[in-house]
C-alpha cells in the first residue's frame, strides 16, 4: 500500500465528493432541462371522403405535411418533410425540392439529388367506416 | 483614489504601440460598446416581448410600429447583434494574425473564443425569437442537425426543444437561454476577458528592450481614443438602424405553404453550404465543432513567435497558425458567397 | 445629441398610428392608420363591431404595408370561396343553423351556380364523356350524405382526366361563370368571385375591382350584377367557344343573348331578385344537377291561378325572417299584421304586401320603386293552372321585341 498522508487522502475525498456533487447536479441539470411539457402530435389525419380525391389526382395536405395520391393501385400518401433536415419540400411539376439544402425527389418520392439519402417516408392511408380517408403518420 | 475595475483597465499610462489603431483595429473595444447596447436595447424589448408562439408575432410588430422609438430600439439590437459576430470575428483575426495569444495570454485566448461562441448561440437563439416564417426552417433543420449526434442526439434534441417538434416550449426556452442562460455566462465571461487583459500585461507587445520607441500614452490619452472609437461605431449603428430595418415576416402558421426559399442566418450561411453536399453530422455538427476546437488549440499545439516578434502584423514566427485560420476564413466566406450567389 | 435629434425626427415622420378596438374580437388594429378612406362595408356589419382583420385577415399590428397585408385571406376579396369559411363562417356568422337561416356558406358552396354541375353534365355527356345525363361532378368535390335530392356528392371536374378534347375545349374555354372563377375581362363583366360576386355591386358603376372605395356588401342586387354572368353572351355548340358579346347590354328587352326568349313586362321591368327567393339563388343547402330542380318561382307564385290566389303570410312574429330581411334592405315598412306574399315552399317574398282592395304591392329590392298588381283570379285568363311554363303564359302575355 503506497504510503498516503492523511492530508492527501483529505484532499483527494474532498475533491471526489466535489466532483461528484458537481455530477450529480448536472445530471439533475439534464433531466430538469429535459422534461417535455408538449403533448405528443397527432398522428391520424381525417382526410374527408375518399369521392373528394379522384383517380389519377396529386392533393398536397399542408397540414400534415403530405401528398395524397390516387392513382390505379389505388390510395397512397408521401410524407412532404425531407428526410435530410425536415425542412417540407415543395412540389414541382417532375417531383420535388426541398427550399432548405436543395435535395431534390422525383413523384414517388425517389432522391433524386442529395444531400437527402433517404426516400420521402411513405405513409399509411385507410378508409375507415364512414368512408372517410384516415392518414396514418406514425 | 479607490482602486476600480475601470482603473484596472486603463493604467496611468500604456506604452503607446498598445493603443494604435492599425494594430489593434479597435475591435476589443467595439465589442464592449456592442454589448452594453444590446443589453440595453435587449433590457428595453424585454417590457414587450411576448415569448409565446401566438404572442412572439404581434408583440414584436408592436414594439416595431407601434412603441416611440420601439422600431430604432429593435433596429439597433438587431445590427448591434450583427456587428458583433463581425467585430468579435475580426477581433479572433488580429490576434490570430498577431500571435497575441502566446502565453501568458494564452488562457484569455480561449476566453475570447467562449465569448465568440456565445454571442453566435445568442444571436441564433434571437433570431428564432422573431418566430416568423422567415425562420421556420433554420429553426427546423438546426434542431434536426442535433437529432443526428450519435448515441445522444435524441436527449440534445428534448433538452434544446422540450417537445416532440419546435412550439411552444421551444420558443420559452430559446427565450430563457437568450434573455438570461446565455447573457450571465457572457457578462462573467466578458468582465473576466478584461479582467485577463491587464494582468497578462495589457496588450501584446514586444518586451521594453525590443520596442523601437519607448513612448507611452497618458490614461486622459487612451479614453479619449476610447470615447472617439465608441463615438464613431455608435453613429455607423444608428445609421444603419435608421436605414434599414430589422426583417420581420408574417407569424408561423401550421400548415402555410413555405417561403420560396429557406436561408439560414448569414453567419450559419457557410454551414448551410456544406449541408448541401455532406452528411448531417459531419457537415453540420462535427466540422463546426471541429474548427473551434482547432482553433482553441492553436496555441498549445501550434509554435509561437519568440515575444520580441510581438507587437506586429503577421510575425514569422507564427506562420503556421496565421496561415491555418486565415485559410480557415477564406473557406467560411466563400462557401457563404456560394450559399448567397449558387 | 444629434444623433438622438436625428433619431426623433425620422419618429416624427412617421404615420400617427390610428387605432380601432373593434367589439367583436377585442384586439386592437390598426389598419386605418392608411386606410381612412374605405368605407364601411354595410350597415349590417359596421366597422366599430367588426373591424377589419375578422373578414380580411393580415397583420392588425403591423404598419408596413408587406408585412401587414402579407397574410390577408382572399387578397382583396375574403369572401372567395376557397377562404370564405375562415373569413365569412362561423356558427353566429354565416355558418350557422339552417333553421336560423344562417347557412349561408353551406348553402351557396353547394349551389349550382358555385359547382356548375349541370352544364359539366350536359357538356359530358354531350360528347360521350359520361353514360347518363345526371350531374356526376363539380368545379370541386362536394358530399352531402343527407342531401334530399338523392344527388349525395360531386367529385370534381377534372379535363385532364377527360380524354374527349371537346371537352377539353369546353373546361378551357367556357368555365368563367361559377363562383369560383375569374371573370371576363370588361367593365360589363366586372364582378368579383364567391359571396361577393353577387354583393358587391360592381356591375354598370364603372367603379374598377381594385378601387378602395368599392368595399360595399348589399342584398339589394340589381339585375346588372346578375347580367355579369347570365347576359354575357353565349356557347356556340359548333366550335365549342364561348362568344362574349362585344357590346353593353343597355336594353334589358332587346340586349338579352337569347334571341328567341319572350318577356312579359314584369321580367325587364322588376330586377331578377325581386322575384328569386334567397334559395334559388344561393341553393338550398342540398345537391341539385342543374338550374331547374332549384328555381321553382313561376307566374301563379305572384299572381295566383285563375281558381286561387296566391299564397300568403301575415306576419305575427317580429322574430319573422321577413323582418330581419326588410331590416337589411329597408325598401318596405313592413309591420307586425301586414300579410306578404310567400312561395309554395314557404319562403317570404317579403316585399309584396297584400293592399286592402285584393291588389298588391311590390318594392324593387333595388330600385326601391312601388308597382301594384292584381291576382289572376276574377280576370279573365282562362290558363290551366299546372301550364306555367314561359310557352303557356307567354302565349297573351309577351312583348312584341
Amino acid at each position: 500500500m503506497p504510503d498516503v498522508s492523511r492530508r492527501d487522502f483529505l484532499t483527494l475525498l474532498r475533491d471526489g465528493l466535489l466532483a461528484g456533487s458537481g455530477l450529480l447536479a448536472l445530471g439533475g441539470l439534464t433531466r430538469f432541462l429535459s422534461y417535455q411539457t408538449e403533448p405528443p402530435p397527432t398522428t391520424e389525419f381525417d382526410l374527408g371522403p375518399a369521392a373528394n380525391y379522384p383517380i389519377g389526382s396529386r392533393t398536397r395536405l399542408p397540414d400534415v405535411p403530405a401528398i395524397l395520391i390516387h392513382n390505379a393501385s389505388g390510395f397512397s400518401a408521401l410524407s412532404l418533410v425531407c428526410t435530410h433536415l425536415g425542412c417540407t419540400v415543395e412540389q414541382k411539376v417532375d417531383g420535388s425540392i426541398c427550399p432548405c439544402h436543395g435535395s431534390r425527389y422525383d413523384e414517388q418520392g425517389n432522391v433524386l439529388r442529395g444531400p437527402a439519402n433517404r426516400p420521402l417516408r411513405a405513409l399509411r392511408v385507410e378508409p375507415n367506416a364512414g368512408g372517410h380517408l384516415i392518414l396514418h403518420t406514425d | 483614489m479607490r482602486p476600480s475595475f475601470f482603473h484596472h483597465l486603463h493604467p496611468p499610462t500604456i506604452p503607446a504601440a498598445q493603443a494604435q489603431w492599425r494594430y489593434t483595429l479597435g475591435a476589443g473595444g467595439i465589442a464592449v460598446m456592442l454589448v452594453l447596447v444590446l443589453l440595453v436595447t435587449g433590457a428595453l424589448e424585454m417590457f414587450f416581448y411576448i415569448p409565446t408562439p401566438d404572442q412572439a408575432g404581434p408583440s414584436i410588430q408592436t414594439i416595431a410600429f407601434l412603441v416611440p422609438f420601439g422600431g430604432l430600439v429593435r433596429n439597433l439590437h438587431y445590427w448591434a447583434a450583427q456587428a458583433l459576430i463581425v467585430v468579435a470575428a475580426v477581433h479572433l483575426l488580429r490576434v490570430v494574425f498577431t500571435a497575441a495569444y502566446v502565453p501568458p495570454r494564452r488562457f484569455n485566448y480561449l476566453l475570447g473564443l467562449a465569448l465568440l461562441v456565445l454571442s453566435l448561440l445568442l444571436d441564433f437563439t434571437g433570431y428564432a425569437l422573431r418566430w416568423d416564417e422567415g425562420v421556420r426552417w433554420a429553426l427546423v433543420a438546426g434542431t434536426n442537425l442535433l437529432k443526428t449526434v450519435p448515441w445522444m442526439g435524441g436527449g440534445l434534441y428534448a433538452l434544446a426543444v422540450g417537445g416532440p417538434e419546435p412550439g411552444g416550449a421551444t420558443l420559452i426556452r430559446f427565450y430563457a437561454w437568450h434573455v438570461f442562460g446565455l447573457v450571465l455566462p457572457l457578462v462573467i465571461l466578458s468582465a473576466w476577458h478584461l479582467f485577463r487583459v491587464r494582468r497578462d500585461g495589457g496588450i501584446a507587445v514586444p518586451p521594453p528592450t525590443a520596442r523601437a520607441t519607448a513612448e507611452r500614452i497618458s490614461r486622459n490619452e487612451l479614453v479619449r481614443r476610447e470615447a472617439l472609437a465608441a463615438l464613431i461605431a455608435g453613429v455607423a449603428l444608428l445609421a444603419l438602424a435608421l436605414w434599414r430595418a430589422a426583417p420581420l415576416a408574417p407569424p408561423i402558421t401550421i400548415g402555410s405553404v413555405g417561403i420560396a426559399e429557406a436561408r439560414a442566418p448569414w453567419f450559419l450561411l457557410w454551414v448551410q453550404q456544406l449541408l448541401r453536399w455532406g452528411d448531417p453530422f459531419w457537415a453540420g455538427v462535427f466540422v463546426p465543432l471541429a474548427l473551434t476546437v482547432g482553433l482553441a488549440l492553436i496555441p498549445y499545439l501550434l509554435p509561437g513567435p519568440p515575444r520580441s516578434q510581438l507587437g506586429r502584423w503577421f510575425p514569422p514566427g507564427g506562420r503556421l497558425a496565421q496561415i491555418i485560420t486565415g485559410a480557415i476564413a477564406l473557406l467560411m466566406i466563400g462557401l457563404t458567397v456560394l450559399a448567397l450567389y449558387p | 445629441m444629434s444623433a438622438l435629434l436625428v433619431a426623433a425626427w425620422n419618429e416624427s415622420r412617421k404615420p400617427r398610428p390610428v387605432v380601432l378596438v373593434p367589439t367583436l374580437s377585442g384586439r386592437p388594429e390598426y389598419c386605418l392608420t392608411c386606410h381612412a378612406d374605405v368605407p364601411q362595408i354595410s350597415a349590417a356589419h359596421p366597422t366599430g363591431t367588426f373591424g377589419c382583420v375578422s373578414c380580411h385577415g393580415g397583420q392588425p399590428l403591423a404598419l408596413d404595408a408587406d408585412l401587414a397585408h402579407s397574410t390577408m385571406r382572399g387578397g382583396r376579396n375574403p369572401s372567395d370561396f376557397s377562404v370564405v369559411e375562415a373569413s365569412c363562417g362561423g356558427a353566429n356568422c354565416h355558418s350557422g343553423s339552417a333553421a336560423e337561416g344562417r347557412d349561408h356558406i353551406q348553402r351557396a358552396l353547394t349551389s349550382v351556380q358555385t359547382t356548375y354541375a349541370g352544364a359539366i353534365a350536359t357538356v359530358r355527356y354531350a360528347f360521350g364523356a359520361q353514360s347518363g345525363p345526371g350531374a356526376q361532378q363539380g368545379i370541386y368535390a362536394i358530399e352531402d350524405p343527407h342531401s334530399a335530392t338523392g344527388l349525395t356528392a360531386l367529385t370534381a371536374f377534372d379535363p385532364a382526366h377527360d380524354a374527349n378534347p371537346s371537352v377539353q375545349t369546353f373546361a378551357a374555354n367556357c368555365l368563367n361563370c361559377h363562383l369560383s372563377a375569374q371573370p371576363l375581362p370588361g367593365a360589363q363583366y366586372a364582378r368579383f368571385t364567391g359571396c361577393a360576386a353577387c354583393h358587391a355591386p360592381t356591375a354598370g358603376t364603372g367603379v374598377q375591382l381594385n378601387a378602395p372605395t368599392l368595399h360595399q356588401l348589399t342584398t339589394a342586387i340589381s339585375y346588372a350584377q346578375c347580367n355579369t354572368c347570365h347576359n354575357r353572351g353565349n356557347y356556340s355548340m359548333r366550335d365549342l367557344q364561348f362568344h362574349p358579346r362585344t357590346d353593353a347590354p343597355a336594353d334589358r328587352l332587346r340586349d338579352y343573348y337569347q334571341p328567341i326568349a319572350q318577356f312579359t313586362r314584369c321580367e325587364y321591368t322588376l330586377d331578377c331578385v325581386d322575384c328569386h327567393t334567397r334559395t334559388e339563388a344561393m341553393g338550398d343547402g342540398d345537391i341539385h344537377g342543374n338550374k331547374k330542380e332549384i328555381q321553382y318561382i313561376r307566374c301563379k307564385t305572384c299572381h295566383g291561378t285563375p281558381t286561387e290566389l296566391p299564397l300568403t303570410k301575415a306576419l305575427t312574429d317580429p322574430n319573422d325572417i321577413a323582418f330581419r330581411l326588410a331590416l337589411l334592405n329597408p325598401v318596405v315598412d313592413l309591420k307586425i299584421g301586414d300579410t306578404i306574399l310567400v312561395t309554395e315552399k314557404g319562403e317570404p317574398l317579403w316585399n309584396i304586401r297584400a293592399l286592402p282592395g285584393g291588389a298588391y304591392e311590390l318594392f324593387g329590392k333595388a330600385s326601391g320603386q312601388r308597382f301594384t298588381f292584381r291576382p289572376v283570379m276574377g280576370s279573365r285568363c282562362t290558363q290551366n293552372p299546372e301550364d306555367q311554363s314561359s310557352a303557356s303564359c307567354h302565349q297573351c302575355h309577351s312583348v312584341q321585341r
